[in-house]
């Protein structure tokens, strides 16, 4: 029964990405006027031998269907995304991969931040129902759901960057500077990690402290709390041991469902502080309608959140066998 | 209405967004015609002043201005995606929910998948292109230049699913309902059922969803046009908050540049959020049940 459920889930996952790869091709290549316009955008004079040259350089001189769209599939699947236009032909790839750590350490340690923050605050509230906390965190939450990210960025960028000058305002290291130990490299890279990362971890700490309060309130309702307190067991333990683990679950598809909604947060907020990674890489490509590279974040991205959500899913049906039908 | 007004949030809600559709509507009534570089009344990034309540941009524009004028773009957007989407939304939701069959798991497909797709980013790779194809011709429809008309048609195609989801599930309840089978009986089509007794069922849901998605299209708006894709000439308050970025407002310390836009956009949503909460306590009937 469980081989089936994981078959379903995987076969569906495979679906979906073949359907994103598809549309990814269709957008620039079936797009009236696409993509010769696209390449040719601003230059003026070209002749028609040059427009012949870069058609059969890019493939276009073949017929979309199927060739085109064979010889799309198979060279992405093979890894090849391209080349990129602004960066005078370098490969998509190449190009992505170098912009993608600093993204993964920004937003990996963010949500991080966020889990272990967010669990406590809700566990908390969640406990002691109805405090000034709770109805402070309530409003406070709203308040940061109407706002998008990257103004709470520049707000914190005014405040502590340039006001109170605590931390450094611009990317990810400091510009020219030499160091001396790996130590030095890594508190200049921390100093300059701390502004964004707090930023991070505020819109997203707000989420998990909703979902544990609610399911610690749930749970505490559950006969085997009241069970627990009745022989004698002291509140921590209580909590720590029963109402927890059960909080869990929902934090766990919370994680995957939460990647759909960061990504517009992280391409923001990175263009805020300069931070070199995937974000400025695509509004970078936008701004210079560097359409490869746009086609190989995009897919990359989409292909990120279907996986996510297959592995919330998974993971949730192991830890509750009840989902596994 | 009345309910609504005697909550809270119901409250807060409807006074916050009476006050902004109010700018939004007649901007010039209160601030003048928009100004453009050649008739900017101030020199650049003025901090706020007598003369310039919100300080001035770049070009020396006052922000009092700008923002007010931000409103009317800003509020049309959101208002014109909401319609595109609610309409995608409901059409889709009725049609699935109702006819069932090979229909619905045909459209609860292409929902589902337009629901995994992360939203903005899809929005992000469909606005440049349907842009670069639709071409800078200064065309305006219902007053509004082309490419923030690409940005609204953007956002609705993006954001029907979960409306469309919502609106199934009513459906799907709706149908089995004593009045559904009494129109069959006397003949009725299925399209006639769902446009005469399904929809008007529907309609307080829709208002609830709406709302909330109101909020959600100026969000989202606001977000494309920070990424550069607005248009400077009608400058929305994500395109002023481009433009504060550009410009380096943050690290120069012109908080006045990106200030009033952003808490204009932090009180509209919030105000959308509230008052879509409040509908949606009040008119959903499944939680009317519960109480």
């Amino acid at each position: 029964m469980k081989v089936g459920y994981l078959g379903r889930r995987l076969a569906s996952a495979f679906v979906t990405i073949l359907l994103i790869a598809l549309i990814n091709f269709l957008l620039f290549r079936a797009m009236p006027g696409s993509p010769e316009r696209i390449l040719m955008r601003n230059t003026p004079n070209v002749t028609e031998e040059m427009k012949q040259a870069a058609r059969v350089r890019w493939g276009l001189d073949k017929p979309v269907f199927p060739d085109q769209l064979i010889a799309y599939f198979q060279s992405t699947a093979r890894g090849d995304l391209g080349f990129s236009f602004a960066a005078r032909g370098a490969p998509v790839l190449d190009v992505i991969s170098a912009r993608i750590w600093p993204t993964i350490i920004l937003f990996g340690l963010g949500e991080l931040l966020a889990i272990i923050g967010g669990l406590a605050l809700g566990a908390y509230t969640g406990w002691k129902r109805g405090g000034w906390v709770d109805q402070v965190g309530n409003g406070v939450s709203l308040v940061l759901y109407a706002t998008p990210y990257f103004l709470l960025g520049m707000a914190f960028l005014l405040i502590f960057g340039l006001a109170l000058r605590w931390f450094p305002t611009y990317g990810m290291l400091t510009a020219g500077a030499q160091y001396h130990s790996i130590w030095d490299r890594a508190a200049d890279f921390g100093s300059h990690l701390v502004l964004p990362l707090v930023v991070v971890a505020i819109g997203l700490i707000g989420q998990y402290a909703i979902i544990m309060r609610s399911s610690i309130i749930e749970t505490l309702s559950e006969e085997y709390v009241t069970t627990a307190r009745a022989m004698g067991l002291r509140d921590s333990r209580v909590l720590r041991h029963h109402a927890l683990p059960n909080a869990l679950l929902p934090t766990v598809s919370l994680i995957a469902i939460n990647l759909g909604y960061i990504v517009a947060g992280a391409i923001t907020l990175e263009v805020v502080f300069n931070w070199p990674g995937l974000g400025t890489l695509t509004v970078e490509a936008l701004t210079a309608r560097d359409y490869p590279v746009l086609q190989g974040v995009f897919l990359l991205l989409c292909v990120s959140v279907v996986l996510a959500n297959l592995a919330a899913d998974l993971v949730y049906a192991m830890l509750d066998p009840r989902v596994r039908t | 209405m009345g309910q609504l007004v005697r909550r809270p949030e119901g409250l807060i809600g409807v006074v916050i967004l009476t006050i902004f559709f109010v700018l939004a509507v007649v901007p010039v009534l209160f601030v003048g015609p928009l100004q453009t570089a050649v008739t900017a009344t101030g020199s650049r990034l003025e901090a706020p002043s007598a003369a310039h309540i919100f300080g001035t941009d770049e070009l020396g524009r006052d922000m009092l201005n700008l923002t007010v004028h931000g409103a009317r773009i800003s509020l049309s957007i959101g208002l014109l995606a909401t319609f595109v989407t609610v309409a995608l939304g409901v059409v889709v939701g009725i049609v699935a929910g109702f006819v069932g069959g090979f229909a619905d798991s045909g459209l609860m497909r292409v929902t589902d998948f337009f629901l995994v797709i992360p939203t903005f980013v899809l929005a992000l790779i469909l606005t440049p292109i349907i842009q670069d194809v639709v071409g800078s011709a200064a065309t305006e429809v219902f007053g509004i230049r082309m490419s923030l008309v690409v940005i609204i048609f953007v956002i609705g195609i993006t954001s029907w699913s979960s409306t469309a989801r919502i609106i199934r599930s009513q459906t799907l309840s709706l149908r089995e309902r004593a009045f559904v089978d009494r129109a069959r009986v006397v003949g009725s089509s299925n399209g006639h059922i769902m446009r005469r007794h399904i929809l008007p069922n529907v309609i307080n849901l829709i208002v609830a969803n709406a709302v909330l998605t109101f909020a959600g299209a100026v969000l989202l708006e606001t977000t494309l046009s920070f990424v550069g894709l607005g248009d400077p000439f009608q400058p929305s308050w994500g395109q002023l908050l481009n433009a504060a970025e550009e410009v380096g407002a943050a690290t120069l310390g012109a908080w006045w540049y990106f200030v009033p836009p952003g808490a204009c956009i932090v009180l509209v949503v919030f105000a959308f959020t509230l008052l879509g909460t409040a509908l949606d306590d009040l008119l959903n009937p499944r939680r009317r049940m519960r109480r």
